[in-house]
């Protein structure tokens, strides 16, 4: 999944390089999974988000000191509503984001599920996030940030408690995926895996193996 | 549930997949139901193993006999892509290739008289090399070949370069062979191993059909690879997967371990379907035969033998992943033997193992004989390279 990109130099060392991952979203429907991706790609919110998102995976960039890593987010595109997610969704995932209502302890439930189906589906190097969403909701709070945390820590799991729609925390949880994704040729986050090729319209280009830049 | 849709399809199969991704892209409101819990009905991809050994009701290996039993994911019905061809056309057109990945065949072959396997050549230096035909006949072949990829079979009144005379309107293929003087042995090659005739009924048809099959090959060879064939990483099962995805994309509703009581009438027409207990409402509804066994009806068999591989198949340049192919008339069938072999480079094994499947179609009451050749060939001189091997039946119906 990951792309070579960035100028390489004649001694081998990259300057400003660009590392891109697959992050995929998971969680109960109406958590505000779409509402979180919407925030960190446009900085919009909407009271009534769409279900339909057609795009196919939304970009975004996050840059730290020497790297920017770019983001590939997939949308769920409410597949999970009827336990209907395909297993091709988090094939080659790097990165993922487990959401959550804090007003709604089901959810919660419900995460911990998806973070047992990733442990046993996807890359094992896979970094997730736990993101307790509507957190400008804490008048119904029913998930305590306690609760949540010492689980996220069990699970060696980022933790953070965001809203989509006042924008708490959601930049911060990118950013701590971001610092947490190994950048470093051959320490990819994706296990190693058989090379394929990718397919559009006029040429074929290599899939690079394992987690980033070259 | 209870909505009213424009469209309500039942079964994750391929076709299936295709249709709804290609009505919600077209803005239709869709709603896609399948009894099981996961995508593509017959042609999901079997994972980890242990669901291969399930599907045959055998009990499953122990310790990892055959490796990682999760990186299997084992085709019932393996089929490769043309790289030019329709459906690589349709998923670079809807954008659907950008969920999968590719992994082209090594080579293709194809068992002559003699017994031996020769690759299909993919390239000129290939071809001058093959041990496929002698020379002089090589060169009859060339021209039938470049008379084929020149022509331009939609526009008619463009007349070919080194114009013979040869008016395609008016031969059948077998004429058109003859034209070219290529023998019999080409002939088979040819209409077997190049334009993928299953049989030899295309011979006495309008040879266009042949020359389009030609022109499809000609135009996927070395494409993307070293052949022209394609198979997606993880199996054929990620393609329904990736065109559901295009539909859930759009706006369309899916629902997976949905069992249907029935479709309901209303005056002769369906207007919904009922599951659970409830309805939705629609005026269209799409299904594979599954969900109306009564309103289709059988008319062949095909019989496969599936074989998990200890080693990689011999004579064939230790090529990992292949077709052979056994043209009916080198083994006096009316029916082609085909092998597929893959292996752990498209991701449907583990590392170390190889998948090979034996298929025909049924002619006599010996099925599982029809296959032998195959088999054979797959198991080597040592007679032990298959480790595990299944053979199963399938009908070929038709609504
Ligand atoms: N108050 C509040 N509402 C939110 C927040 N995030 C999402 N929502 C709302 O929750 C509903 C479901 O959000 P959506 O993004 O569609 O959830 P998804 O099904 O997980 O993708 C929508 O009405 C959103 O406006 C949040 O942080 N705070
Ligand atoms: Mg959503």
């Amino acid at each position: 999944m990951a792309n070579r990109a960035g100028a390489q130099r004649p001694n081998g060392a990259t300057q400003g390089k660009i590392c891109q991952f697959k992050l995929v979203l998971l969680g109960e429907s109406a958590v505000g999974k779409s509402s979180l991706v919407l925030r960190f790609v446009k900085g919009q919110f909407h009271e009534y988000q769409e279900s339909t998102i057609g795009a196919a995976f939304l970009t975004q960039t996050v840059c730290l000191d020497d790297t920017t890593v770019k983001f590939e987010i997939w949308d769920t595109a409410g597949q999970e509503r009827y336990h209907s997610l395909a297993p091709m969704y988090y094939r080659g995932a790097q990165a993922a984001i487990v959401v959550y209502d804090i007003t709604n302890q089901d959810t919660f439930g419900r995460a911990k599920t998806w973070v047992k189906e990733l442990q046993r589906q996807a890359s094992p190097n896979i970094v997730i996030a736990l993101a307790g969403n509507k957190s400008d909701l804490s008048n119904k709070r029913m998930v305590e940030y306690e609760e949540a945390q010492a689980y996220a820590e069990e699970n060696s799991l980022l933790f953070m408690e965001t809203s989509a729609k006042t924008a708490m925390n959601v930049n911060d949880i990118f950013l701590a995926i971001a610092k947490k994704l190994p950048k470093n040729e051959g320490g990819g986050a994706a296990q190693p895996r058989q090379q394929g090729m990718k397919i559009n319209n006029s040429e074929t280009s290599q899939a690079s193996e394992g987690g980033c830049c070259k | 549930m209870d909505e009213e849709y424009d469209v309500i399809v039942l079964g994750t199969g391929l076709k299936e997949c295709i249709l709804s991704g290609l009505m919600s892209t077209d803005g239709k409101k869709v709603l896609h139901m399948d009894r099981n819990t996961y995508y593509g009905g017959e042609s999901a991809s079997l994972t980890p193993l242990s669901q291969l050994f399930d599907h045959f009701k055998q009990p499953a290996p122990v310790d990892d006999k055959y490796g990682r039993p999760r990186d299997w994911n084992v085709d019932l019905i393996p089929k490769f892509l043309m790289a030019n061809g329709k459906l690589v056309q349709l998923l670079v057109y809807t954008g659907v290739t950008r969920y999968l990945e590719f992994k082209s065949l090594d080579g293709s072959f194809v068992r002559k008289t003699d017994g031996k396997l020769h690759k299909v050549p993919a390239d000129e230096r290939e071809a001058l090399s093959s041990s496929l035909m002698g020379l002089f006949e090589k060169r009859r072949f060339k021209k039938l070949l470049s008379y084929c990829q020149s022509l331009d079979l939609d526009n008619p009144a463009a007349k070919n370069k080194d114009d013979k005379k040869i008016d395609p309107d008016n031969l059948d293929a077998t004429q058109l062979y003859t034209e070219f003087g290529v023998d019999k042995n080409t002939q088979d090659f040819t209409g077997h191993a190049i334009a993928l005739f299953l049989n030899d009924d295309y011979l006495h048809k309008n040879c266009k059909e042949l020359i389009r099959r030609i022109q499809l090959y000609s135009g996927s060879l070395a494409r993307y690879g070293k052949s022209p064939y394609l198979y997606p990483l993880y199996g054929l099962g990620e393609l329904p997967q990736g065109f559901a995805r295009l539909s859930a994309i759009y706006g369309g509703t899916y629902m997976l371990g949905k069992t249907v009581d029935e479709l309901v009438m209303e005056d002769g027409k369906v207007v919904g379907v009922k599951s659970g207990g409830e309805v939705a409402k629609t005026k269209m509804v799409i299904c594979d035969p599954s969900y109306v066994p009564h309103k289709v009806k059988k008319t062949g068999r095909v019989v496969r033998a599936i074989c998990i591989l200890k080693g990689k198949v011999e004579g064939v340049n230790n090529s990992e992943s292949l077709q052979i192919i056994i043209p009916q008339n080198q083994v006096d069938r009316k029916n082609d033997i085909y092998i597929c072999v893959l292996s752990n480079q498209q991701c449907v094994t583990a590392k170390g193992f190889y998948l090979g499947i034996v298929s025909t179609t049924v002619e006599t009451s010996d099925p599982e004989g029809e296959l032998q050749i195959g088999i054979d060939i797959l198991n080597g001189k040592d007679k032990s390279n298959i480790a595990e091997k299944y053979v199963w039946y399938s009908l070929i119906i038709t609504p």
